[in-house]
């Protein structure tokens, strides 16, 4: 049947091109054949629903949203014995129940998820059920750009013996995404994602997916929905790795775990520029300034090349490197490529340092117990002068301040690196050189808990922040100042803020005070607790109020029950823009809660290390969607009853720390605890806090409020 | 005529990839010429709230009767029509019919003989099935000048499915059955103008910009020529009315219109389930408890229960739940899906009356 179809079209080509005598009806035969391969694929494509689960963030054209809409989406059957792979998409928002619809069969039944493909963004489920029908596909030496492609979906239609939703397109492209999807112009959206793609005779050829070559979460690619850029997997790479899914462990992207010298993928030669510790490449001897010259055997000029080949591997497949370290050409064999998140922890030595010193090095506030520092004797008062891993032989420089200088380095190395350090003791004044073995910063270790000290010393700054920093050019002298009576001609512009002095100098005003953004059109609250002190360095919260609580009584409440002591005690500033929507915060809205941040950060002293996005329900939800997109600005994220749906990777020199609570009464309570477990996972300093006998409420009057401001305390943590 | 057609339908893309030596003939050339002068463009004086003045609309008469879209620029004190060839006339809408999203408007002057479609034989031709190709004439945009043929794009019917759509928080009109399209051809301005098939044959209406309240994605849609909708009289009688005898009855100017203020009444039954606080937006409706003695303890539901599927459609939130159930009256029976623990399970429920002493809210 299938075959004659074929052969009219075929005998139906030869004979337009022969004459014009033609009786068939080209584009009839095509409406026809499309209608039969989808009828062909039909009982294969099932509808799946989820209930329960959490709101979500995508990106749409007028930037992020909030995605309201939650219908059923679309799988394809893969084991006759109740397998069914569905796109990641379709589950981001952690749903509590899925229910799968067979074309045939009456009623939906229950599914488990079985496993995540994080590097294709694929999902399997598994329903119990047998005798399933699976559809044939299309080897991927047989899918070539220009053929047609028609694209399913089970979204719209929910009645099963009707056929799915159709597409029709072409194949745009082979081997997208490095390496990793097909694309097309059929219309792809979350009408079918998770569906097949198929071509003329019924032959599966991918599974639909919202993709982009610049984004790796679930969500990236959703953008351009319906755009006629579309992606699939190839059914048989989805085939190849259909019995690791199964074994139920989630597949990770596999990395080399090397950064290259310059971030030009195209037109230099790929120098390695950071070996990351424990990573294939460090396991393999890999260096800076190594240059690859082939991967697994095909020869390679660009970094580009190198990601279309390991785009397409997973955490533990092996690959085959030769580099040139200096004339020589050396070889790596099957190397074991591991997962991003094993990479990137971040490194804790385990102080707190004293905040707005102006003197070169770094005084120690506070030694955390059990952690590197201790072990190495540091105590509190002694200052770091030198530091470095071979020896302490680097010394600061007063560009920036000591803590900034001492963490931006530390950024750069991995657990369990060991350094040297030589201080300046707080008792005699005598110099030693110790060493310490850095461990992960704590919270960002899967299955252990941090909990924050009860105890942190009350000095936490030597109230000298308006000065001018020392400096280690002799060249440079630094200006005597009277702390008490800054004179703003004395100080160096580039150092210090003029704004803030003039602040200073007009004797600044504290309590609530109602401000605008500099453009005018948006409001915030700014509260300034009334023993604030411009020389010393406040943290800053950004409240986002939950939908609808933004009136006078809400901010009284808020600050006078809850907050005005806290910011006294613990050196905090808040901020509390207002949300345009009523219904509560969209992601657009980042851009003027920033406009807020910025301005208060003009206005006040305000430490960088500890700007903290804060929030309750969509407002929480709106401070991680914040902390994950600005994390230039933010550096902690502090959220209750809000879960994490997208976890991006971590970036070393921007480190985000996330605090979550939840009401123990609160449906998504456990979803929210998944978080923190997600987060670990890909090494993000995380905690997570249940109130007992709660449901999605405030902290106000629980032990966790305190601890809050305690973590808010030790965010500038080394 | 015919010659032309066979000529026209034999050279497809296909062969134009193969032969690209062969006439500079179409598959859609000669249809789209055909419908284009079936097509008028639309104008209302102003805009508001950023929607747009003008749209599109299908001629049904060689008088000037013209069908589109039961949109916002219909309530324009001057209303212009552009014919293809930028003939230009004044139109009066002649009635409504906010439940089938369509309205009559005729041109305000003597016209006669003008190309139309006649509606009452397309409208009884069989539906269009899913995969059938189609073009989609509209003045999206307003990219044709007012003398220029109107946009004319291609698609397939993607599917058959109810319309659940929104604009903002309203819902859109009509709720029965529509063709989704996989062409983009929803856009400002293309509201009312005609979807054919292959060989220009009308299928529907190209409806407005909406949402979707299953994917919040745009969607793109035509309202079958064939649609149906219930009216609900003054009186309390619901009739049924199709798209072709409103056209019919609007052109002989005897439609009976509705009036566009009625309200839909509550009239739900008491079925004495009491689900979980509504504590998130989109609370799953979970049984917390059954009244005794209720229809739902009698149909066995129990606490911890949860209802999946209301007649057949999913209920994803307590609050649609409460929607759906509100439209139920007593004495009728309704199907449930309810999940308990990991198995799916049908209830029938026969609602009562409200109980007397305790209104439900």
């Amino acid at each position: 049947m299938k075959h004659q179809k074929v052969m009219i079209l075929a005998a139906a080509l030869l004979l337009v091109g022969a004459s014009s005598l033609l009786a068939q009806d080209l584009n009839d035969q095509l409406e026809k054949a499309t209608k039969e391969a989808a009828r062909k694929v039909a009982p294969s494509v099932v509808q799946i629903v989820t209930l329960g689960g959490t709101d979500i963030v995508v990106t749409g054209a007028k930037g992020a949203t909030f995605r309201k809409a939650l219908g059923p989406t679309t799988g394809l059957i893969v084991g006759t014995d109740g397998y069914i792979i569905s796109s990641s998409f379709n589950f981001i928002n952690s749903p509590t129940t899925i229910l799968v619809a067979i074309p045939g069969r009456k009623d939906p039944v229950p599914a488990k998820r079985i496993a995540t493909d994080k590097s294709r963004m694929l999902t399997l489920l598994k329903v119990d059920a047998n005798s399933l029908p699976v559809p044939a596909f299309v080897p991927n030496k047989d899918i070539i750009e220009g053929q047609w492609a028609i694209a399913l979906g089970r979204t719209l239609d929910s009645k099963r013996a009707h056929p799915p939703s159709v597409s029709l397109g072409i194949i745009s492209a082979v081997g997208r995404i490095w390496g990793k999807a097909i694309q097309t112009d059929a219309k792809v959206s979350p009408v079918n994602y998770g569906g097949p793609l198929i071509d003329m005779e019924g032959r599966v050829q991918g599974i639909l997916i919202p993709a982009s070559p610049t984004g790796a979460d679930d969500t990236a690619g959703f953008e351009w929905y319906d755009s006629g850029i579309g992606f699939a997997i190839p059914m048989e790479d989805v085939l190849a790795v259909l019995p690791r899914l199964k074994e139920g462990k989630d597949l990770q992207k596999g990395t080399l775990g090397i950064g290259m010298k310059t971030p030009d993928l195209y037109s230099v030669l790929p120098e390695i520029g950071k070996v990351a510790k424990d990573s294939a490449a460090a396991r393999a001897g890999l260096k800076p300034g190594d240059v690859i010259t082939e991967v697994d055997g095909k020869p390679v000029i660009r970094m580009a090349q190198i990601m279309h080949i390991l785009g397409t591997k997973y955490e533990g497949e092996k690959i085959s490197l030769k580099y040139k370290r200096g004339d020589k050409v050396l070889e790596a064999a099957n190397l074991e490529l591991v997962s991003i998140a094993a990479v990137t922890a971040p490194p804790f030595l385990g102080i707190l340092p004293m905040r707005d010193d102006p003197k070169l090095g770094v005084e120690i506030r506070y030694v955390f117990a059990k952690g590197p520092a201790e072990a190495a004797g540091l105590k509190v008062g002694d200052r770091i002068v030198k530091y470095g891993t071979g020896a302490a032989d680097t010394a600061f420089t007063g560009d920036v301040a000591g803590r900034a200088q001492l963490l931006n380095w530390l950024n750069t190395l991995a657990p369990g690196t060991e350094i040297r350090l030589e201080v300046a003791r707080k008792d005699g004044g005598k110099s030693d050189t110790v060493a310490a073995k850095l461990e992960t910063l704590p919270g960002a270790m899967i299955g252990q808990d941090w909990v924050v000290p009860d105890k942190l010393p009350a000095v936490a700054s030597l109230k000298r922040a308006l000065e001018p920093l020392e400096s280690s050019n002799p060249n440079v002298k630094p200006a005597k100042v009277d702390p008490a009576k800054v004179d703003p001609a004395k100080v160096d512009p580039a150092k210090v803020d003029p704004a803030k002095v003039d602040a200073d100098a007009k004797k600044v005003e504290t309590g609530l005070i109602k401000r605008n953004t500099p453009d005018g059109d948006h409001k915030f609250w700014v509260f300034v607790h009334e023993k604030y002190d411009p020389n010393v360095a406040h943290a800053l919260v950004v409240w986002l109020h939950p939908p609808g609580k933004n009136k006078e009584e809400d901010v009284e409440k808020f600050i006078d029950r809850i907050w005005e002591d806290l910011c006294q005690e613990h050196n905090i500033i808040l901020i509390g823009p207002a949300s345009e929507n009523e219904t509560g915060w969209l992601p657009s809205d980042a851009d003027y809660v920033l406009a807020a941040v910025q301005d208060t950060m003009k206005r006040y002293t305000i430490d960088r290390q500890r700007v903290v996005a804060h929030g309750l329900g969509v407002g929480g939800q709106m401070a991680i969607h914040l902390g994950f997109n600005h994390r230039d600005v933010i550096r902690g994220v502090a959220a209750v009853g809000a879960v994490v749906t997208q976890v991006k990777d971590t970036l070393a020199a921007q480190r985000l720390c996330f605090f979550l609570a939840g009401g123990a009464l609160d449906p998504i309570v456990k979803t929210i605890a998944e978080s923190r477990d997600k987060l670990v996972e890909r090494k993000f300093s995380a905690m997570f806090r249940e109130m007992p006998e709660r449901g999605r409420e405030y902290l106000d009057e629980t032990p966790q409020l305190r601890e809050l401001a305690r973590w808010i305390e030790t965010l500038d943590k080394q | 005529m015919e010659i032309r057609t066979h000529k026209l339908f034999g050279i497809g893309c296909l062969l134009l990839v193969i032969a690209p030596t062969a006439p500079a003939q179409q598959p859609f050339t000669s249809v789209a010429e055909e419908v284009n002068r079936k097509v008028v463009k639309l104008f209302g004086a102003g805009g508001f709230k950023g929607l747009p003045s003008y749209g599109s609309g299908i001629l049904i008469s060689p008088k000037g009767h013209i069908l589109t879209c039961n949109n916002h620029i219909l309530s324009s004190t001057d209303l212009r029509v552009h014919l293809y060839d930028g003939r230009f006339y004044h139109a009066k809408v002649l009635f409504r019919e906010p439940e089938l999203d369509v309205a009559v408007c005729k041109i305000d002057d003597e016209v006669d003989s003008l190309p139309h479609f006649d509606f009452a034989k397309s409208a009884a031709q069989p539906m269009a099935e899913v995969g059938d190709w189609l073009l989609a004439f509209s003045n999206c945009f307003h990219i044709a000048t007012r003398d220029e043929p109107m946009t004319v794009q291609r698609g397939v019917v993607a599917a058959m499915a109810e319309l659940r759509g929104r604009r903002g928080v309203f819902d859109a009109a009509f709720s029965g059955e529509v063709y989704f399209i996989d062409g983009i051809v929803c856009n400002p301005g293309a509201a009312g103008g005609p979807v054919t098939n292959r060989k220009g044959e009308l299928l529907g209406v190209l409806g407005r910009e909406l949402k979707s309240t299953q994917t919040d994605t745009w969607i793109n849609y035509a309202i079958p020529i064939q649609a149906k909708a219930d009216i609900q009289r003054e009186e309390g009688k619901t009739v049924k009315i199709d798209m072709a005898a409103f056209v019919k009855e609007s052109i002989e100017g005897k439609y009976r219109q509705s009036d566009p203020n009625k309200a839909k009444k509550d009239k739900g039954g008491y079925h004495g389930i009491i689900l979980v606080a509504n504590a998130v937006g989109a609370t799953p409706p979970y049984v917390e408890e059954i009244m005794p003695g209720s229809p739902a303890a009698q149909a066995g539901l129990r606490p911890d229960d949860l209802v999946v599927y209301l007649d057949g459609e999913l209920v994803p939130s307590i609050r649609l739940f409460r929607d759906v159930m509100r439209q139920v009256g007593p004495g009728q029976e309704v199907t449930l899906e309810i999940q308990r623990v990991n198995r799916l399970l049908t209830v029938k429920l026969k609602l009562g009356d409200q109980p007397k002493e305790k209104a439900s809210k």
